[in-house]
């Protein structure tokens, strides 16, 4: 009992300093100049999207205002929910990086009906009038880098892919480069496998499928961490020199793999250049001018040639 | 009389929570904001009064998440049918039925193999955890089925409002909690669950029906999930094989937060429900004070792991 009412204290005590500091903040918060914009991401375990959201950033606070970064953790629901609390919280736009690229639908309908601005980064959503605007690297051209450049150093080929097909960029990147690939009737693709895009993801898969295709020569892994976790089944198996390995991103970790000789190259893309490009329409938008529907980014394929290049560069 | 007592400091905490948010996000109790905190905590109080059930009788189920899962992906399986009979929205009956089938089934077996053999709780469902994952993957190469547009009643489960107001997730919530309270609290077969998880020698002794009853309550606790399974589906407007990942985890949390004992026999279902609030409000204030999400995991542990060291230390 007297454990009882000592907690009901406390958080009276608690309370009652909330409710005096609550009354002073509220005031700054709604009257402050600066407007906010929230951001959410599929997940921030990926250099990619911490660059993207780099971009982002210097553009929102070059304009003095507020940007609000969230993680989904590849969960649908926590990303529905982290939406609906920066809707409420009362951004001016919204920045979506989409876990499902269908089932972000009800998100992208409570926005509109919010009359707030989204825009889409990176990764495509299929309910595309209810966005302003995409903006995503040339994701089918990135899959035909990927296939000229292993045409050009393994044929006969036979690949296996390590796909993340739930994400619309991925499928994009392995259309271009089947397409690219339909090219070269000796180049083969004997399985697609789900690498779920992530390092540890890959790692296992790539191993089983080194187990069952003793004759793969070479893997598309949509992405750099899969194609770390490809590269560290295949150094394990002791085949790293066997099979040529190329994907798409262009992350510091990738490009030091390929100086390295691990990776032999990965179609680079500008994630600082998608979040710049985004900030941006979102401010032409707010200003009252029009925004094209689709911006596709720049890639460019980076291999040991201009590896050092590309470092600097960024 | 210790129902209140154990709920009264739970209620102190979200007032305490709410307050506490409050200095960061003014608008943190605006209707809007509260009405769309119940929406967003629907999926987990549901699994979690299923999950409540099965700790009180000692036991543990890993696989609601999994099975959240497979029953979004089954129902919306038997929607996608290009039959001339599933061109009407009102062929969601079949569609929930064949959704909370597989659900009964999994629950069914899993009770048995808890009553009957010696296999851990944990062991059996951490198993019918990965056959779940396994099966729910199965289903069009483990991609998302988009929910067909005609099937409106299905798609209002989870994105409708009742009279333009209740959200439908919230209402299905509502009713869960009356029904589970009232058997918790004021049926026969309730105060045997406590039997069991408290004095599981004694319960047997007496003749508590305990293969019976456990068998109960991991199939209530399969069918919450699935439910909550065809909700989530509905809210993400296709079913999501690889979604509901680590839900079970956060099921649980609501309900030790909630003062539920891990070790059995001791809880209640509206602890339950302040539980999933006290988790809704941290996700929520969380967010909206802008923390970075970095240190949102720090924090949300540690609350869990202070609310459930009050308790413990009430209960000495």
């Amino acid at each position: 009992m007297k454990r009882t009412s000592m907690l009901l204290l406390g958080a009276g005590i608690v309370a009652a300093l909330a409710c005096g500091c609550g009354a002073k903040d509220a005031k700054p918060e709604t009257g402050g100049q600066g407007k906010l914009f929230g951001v959410v991401y599929q997940t921030m375990n990926n250099p990619f999207f911490v660059e993207l959201n780099a971009g982002l950033k210097s553009v929102i606070e070059a304009h003095g205002d507020q940007l609000v970064t969230l993680d989904s953790q590849f969960n649908s629901l926590k990303q529905k929910n982290d939406i609906s609390d920066l809707l409420l919280k009362g951004v001016s736009g919204l920045f979506i990086n989409p876990v499902n690229w269908e089932g972000i639908k009800g998100s992208l309908i409570q926005a509109k009906d919010k009359g707030v601005p989204s825009i889409v980064v990176d990764a495509p959503v299929k309910d595309e009038e209810l966005v302003l605007c995409q903006v995503a690297s040339d994701n089918v051209e990135a899959g035909r880098l990927a296939a000229r450049a292993l045409a050009q150093v393994r044929r006969p080929a036979k690949i296996v892919i390590l796909h993340h097909s739930i994400n619309k960029a991925c499928i994009d990147r392995v259309e271009g480069f089947r397409e690219e690939l339909a090219k070269y009737p000796d180049m083969q693709v004997l399985d697609t496998q789900e690498g779920k895009g992530t390092t540890e993801g890959a790692r296992p898969v790539m191993r089983d499928l080194l187990g069952r295709f003793p004759e793969v020569n070479a893997v598309f892994p949509i992405n750099d961490p899969s194609a770390l976790g490809a590269i560290s089944a295949l150094e394990s198996a002791g085949k790293l020199k066997d099979v040529t390995v190329v994907t798409v991103d262009g992350s510091a970790e990738g490009v030091a793999a390929i100086k390295s000789g691990k990776l032999h190259s990965t179609s680079a893309q500008f994630p600082r250049e998608i979040g710049r490009t985004a900030a941006e329409k979102m401010y032409d938008h707010l200003a009252g001018k029009a925004v094209e529907k689709d911006v596709a980014i720049r890639v460019e394929l980076v291999s040991k040639e201009n590896a050092d290049t590309f470092a600097q560069a960024k | 009389m210790r129902a209140s007592k154990q709920l009264l400091p739970l209620l102190g905490a979200v007032i305490g929570l709410l307050l506490f948010f409050r200095m960061w996000v003014p608008n943190l109790l605006a209707p809007e904001n509260l009405l769309d905190l119940t929406q967003q905590i629907s999926v987990n109080a549901i699994l979690a009064f299923g999950m409540t059930l099965v700790i009180l009788i000692g036991g543990i189920d890993l696989s609601v998440g999994a099975l959240l899962a497979l029953v979004g992906t089954c129902a919306v399986f038997v929607l996608d049918r290009k039959l001339a009979l599933a061109q009407s929205s009102l062929w969601i009956l079949p569609a929930v039925l064949a959704g909370l089938g597989v659900a009964a089934l999994f629950g069914a077996f899993t009770g048995f193999c808890a009553s009957k053999t010696k296999i851990p709780p944990f062991i059996i469902t951490l198993a019918t955890m990965l056959v779940a994952r396994g099966m729910a993957l199965g289903f069009n190469e483990g991609r998302p089925i988009p929910i067909p547009e005609h099937q409106t009643l299905f798609l209002g489960l989870g994105n409708g409002r009742l009279g333009g107001l209740l959200p439908t997730p919230v209402f299905v919530m509502l009713l869960v909690f009356a029904v589970t309270t009232v058997l918790l609290h004021f049926t026969r077969f309730g105060r045997h669950l406590y039997g069991i998880g408290g004095n599981y020698e004694a319960a047997r002794l007496s003749g508590i029906p305990i293969v019976r009853n456990t068998i109960i309550v991991y199939m209530i606790c399969s069918l919450l999930a699935g439910i909550a399974g065809m909700i989530h589906t509905s809210q993400l407007y296709s079913a999501e094989p690889a979604s509901g990942t680590g839900f079970e985890l956060n099921a649980i949390a609501a309900v030790v937060v909630g003062g539920t004992s891990f070790s059995g026999g001791i809880g209640t279902m509206p602890g339950t429900l302040v539980g999933a609030i006290i988790i809704g409000i941290l996700d929520k204030g969380l967010n909206q004070a802008g923390v970075h999400f970095s240190l949102q995991y720090v924090v949300k542990g540690l609350v869990i792991l202070a609310a459930v060291f009050a308790d413990v230390i009430r209960r000495k």
